[in-house]
């Protein structure tokens, strides 16, 4: 036991020396995984404020059959210019988010109190004119309460009868959308980050040592090899878990210095205990399967080979589960990178994770990770291990 | 003391198996030097690895002070000091922690190993304790991986080509300090592949090629089996193969 943490200092030790890696891999994700997403985030109201605030250029075919309406449209920051030949393919074109037709009876039908046509060309399918159509829309439907309310009063009604309702615009980005968003990105980044967040100290303590020839007098020595080994893994786990607290830290720090609406999102302290919970088995299988990887390998090169495989690995719950959504069952906390995906959405979303749930998951991750430490040991016992040939 | 009986060791490769020690014996006795002598890929590296426990012979015995080596791997690692032949030290520690590291690992108290670094400093000329070993010349980490293989202070100490790569001044100082760990009533074991070297120093000589020892005696025994004055010629004519001769 003394070997472990005498072999765990002197690789972290010796990992803090090289000063331009550590800060690199402990302060590189803190920093860019919050800009992400919050940029992402950001990008996406920014843009939706200046698609509400901005003037809307609107073609119009017909302009002249409702002057009235279109003066109306002006006073909403909707400003008509003349409408394209073929209008439908235009806007399927994505050169114009809309384009609005005013038939010719329009004035007949208005001056005699009919209802009078207006249509409304635009792609549903189109994310970014979701808002401009919003808009043209809400006020099309605002001038024709106008108008209904005027007609009423002339016919001494009360305008109550007609109750208008009012259609919020700003309803387009509420905090449920922008959390939402926060929910794609966070497991699967927080899960990569603590499944090979140490990866390149991993690597290095057991593939690189080989590599550098220092593992031989290392295994010269009476210390027990299931020792030394554990001492690396033990701190690789030390630097994975330092790393992962950083990370969430870096959220809660840019969730709160956030502008505007995304501050409704602050995790708790509690929250972020509980996060840090979830990933710790993570790192456990991480650093456990890496090692075993690195004493299998001829060279760090080899072993790096393996990390583009290992990143996608954290992705595939998440496909699985776009393909095939599965109701809360207790297996998935059994399954790595699906329970940790399960997990942390409940907790984000603030829902509880019961005792049982939590039990079935600490009990089965630290079963694998014990699995991976025996298989990764029997490896450290071969004799090819000390030697780089 | 050490002991060697029978040793064989194969290594399975693509091009079949590689047969590199075929029945090595030989005793290293306390307070002496044994010279193991040889040309590159006589089977000396594999021989002493199987020495200090790092591969398991396919057949043959090592015992260390009357320890069978392999049955008490770890007792027999306590008495050995070992330099392998690849002699690398961490870059991003000082010479002394990387002393230190190997003192911890064998189980002693700072204060012993603070003595201990001391001692060794002063007879190996370790005047850069203090210094990260990025940048030591090939004589400097030498001097380190000796003094970490030392810092238990063990009886038995086993040096796989201790002077490949360092200049005549540096040669000089280690055979030097071999010579007091004689005095000192070790048992030492050192490979070369240089007959000068092996003579000037050792007690005993054993001789290997092909994995198979040609002779073992003193280096004025081995001049008289061979009939040969020129060491040199003594070396070639011991480690030339079986039929040549
Ligand atoms: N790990 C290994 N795998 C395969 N062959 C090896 C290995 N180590 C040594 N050999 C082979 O065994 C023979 C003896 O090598 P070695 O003991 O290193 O010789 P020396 O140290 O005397 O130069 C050589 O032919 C070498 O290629
Ligand atoms: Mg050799």
């Amino acid at each position: 036991m003394r070997t472990v943490f005498i072999v765990a200092r002197k690789e972290l030790v010796d990992l803090f020396r090289d000063r331009r890696t550590v800060a690199l891999s402990l302060l590189l994700m803190p920093i860019l995984f919050p800009a992400l997403i919050l940029g992402a985030v950001g990008l996406a109201e920014s843009k939706a404020r200046t698609q509400l605030e901005k003037t809307l250029r609107l073609p119009v075919i017909g302009a002249e059959h409702a002057p009235n309406l279109i003066r109306f449209l002006r006073a909403q920051n909707i400003e008509a210019e003349p409408a394209p030949e073929d209008p439908d393919a235009e806007v399927r074109a994505q050169t114009f988010d809309a384009v609005l037709r005013i038939s010719p009876d329009f004035a007949d039908n208005w001056r005699s109190s009919r209802s009078a046509q207006v249509e409304l060309i635009y792609d549903s399918s189109r994310e970014d004119s979701r808002i401009p159509v919003a808009r043209v829309r809400g006020a099309i439907e605002q001038y024709n309460r106008t108008l209904a309310v005027l007609r009423t009063m002339h016919r001494g009604m009360s305008p109550e009868v007609l109750q208008p309702v009012r259609i919020a615009q700003r309803d387009v980005a509420t905090p449920e959308s922008k959390r939402g968003m926060l929910l794609a990105f966070l497991p699967y980044l927080l899960i990569l980050s603590s499944f090979l967040g140490g990866a390149y100290l991993v690597i290095d303590v057991t593939a690189g040592e080989r590599e550098r020839q220092s593992l031989e007098p290392l295994l010269a020595t009476p210390a027990s090899r299931s020792a030394i080994m554990s001492g690396k893994i033990l701190a690789a786990i030390i630097f994975g878990m330092l790393s992962l607290s950083l990370i969430l830290v870096g959220f809660k720090v840019s969730l709160a210095v956030a502008p505007g609406s995304l501050r409704i999102v602050n995790p708790s302290w509690q929250l972020l205990f509980q996060l840090l919970l979830v990933l710790l088995p993570m790192v456990l299988i991480g650093t456990t399967l890496l090692t075993l990887i690195s004493a299998s390998v001829k060279s760090v090169k080899e072993a790096q080979s393996y990390m583009t495989v290992l990143m996608l690995l954290p992705m595939v719950p998440t496909f699985l589960l776009m393909v095939n959504p599965i109701k809360n069952q207790l297996w998935q906390f059994t399954v790595p990178f699906l329970a940790q995906n399960q997990l942390i959405l409940r907790l984000v979303r603030g829902e509880t994770v019961s005792f049982e749930e939590w039990a079935v998951y600490i009990v089965t991750s630290l079963v694998l990770g014990l699995i991976l430490w025996i298989a990764a040991a029997r490896l450290y016992h071969q004799e090819r291990l000390a030697i780089s040939a | 003391m050490i002991e060697v009986d029978n040793l064989h060791k194969t290594f399975q490769s693509k091009s079949g198996p590689v047969h590199a020690v075929r029945g090595v014996s030989f005793r290293a006795p306390d307070g002496q030097i044994t010279g193991l002598l040889g040309p590159n890929g006589a089977g000396k590296t594999t021989t002493l690895r199987m020495l200090y426990t790092l591969m398991t012979p396919d057949k043959g015995s090592v015992r260390v002070d009357g320890l069978d080596a392999h049955r008490d791997a770890t007792a027999a690692r306590q008495r050995l000091g070992v330099l392998p032949d690849a002699r690398s030290i961490y870059k991003r520690l000082t010479a002394r922690e990387n002393i230190e590291y190997f003192g911890r690992l064998h189980g002693l108290d700072k204060a012993t190993i603070a003595r201990r670094i001391e001692t060794l400093a002063q007879t190996l000329g370790i005047d850069f304790l203090d210094r990260r070993a990025e940048g030591f010349s090939q004589g400097e980490r030498t001097k380190t991986a000796i003094a970490r293989a030392l810092v238990h202070d063990p009886r038995n100490v086993i040096l796989d080509e201790p002077t490949n790569g360092l200049d005549v001044m540096t040669t000089r100082s280690l055979r030097e300090f071999l010579q007091r760990l004689r005095a000192e009533g070790r048992c030492v074991i050192f490979s070369s592949h240089i007959m000068q070297e092996v003579a000037a120093l050792c007690d005993r000589i054993v001789v290997i090629a092909g994995g198979q020892v040609r002779a073992i005696g003193t280096p004025d025994e081995l001049r008289a089996t061979t009939g040969e004055s020129d060491l040199e010629n003594v070396f070639v004519r011991l480690t030339r193969s079986e039929s040549e001769s």
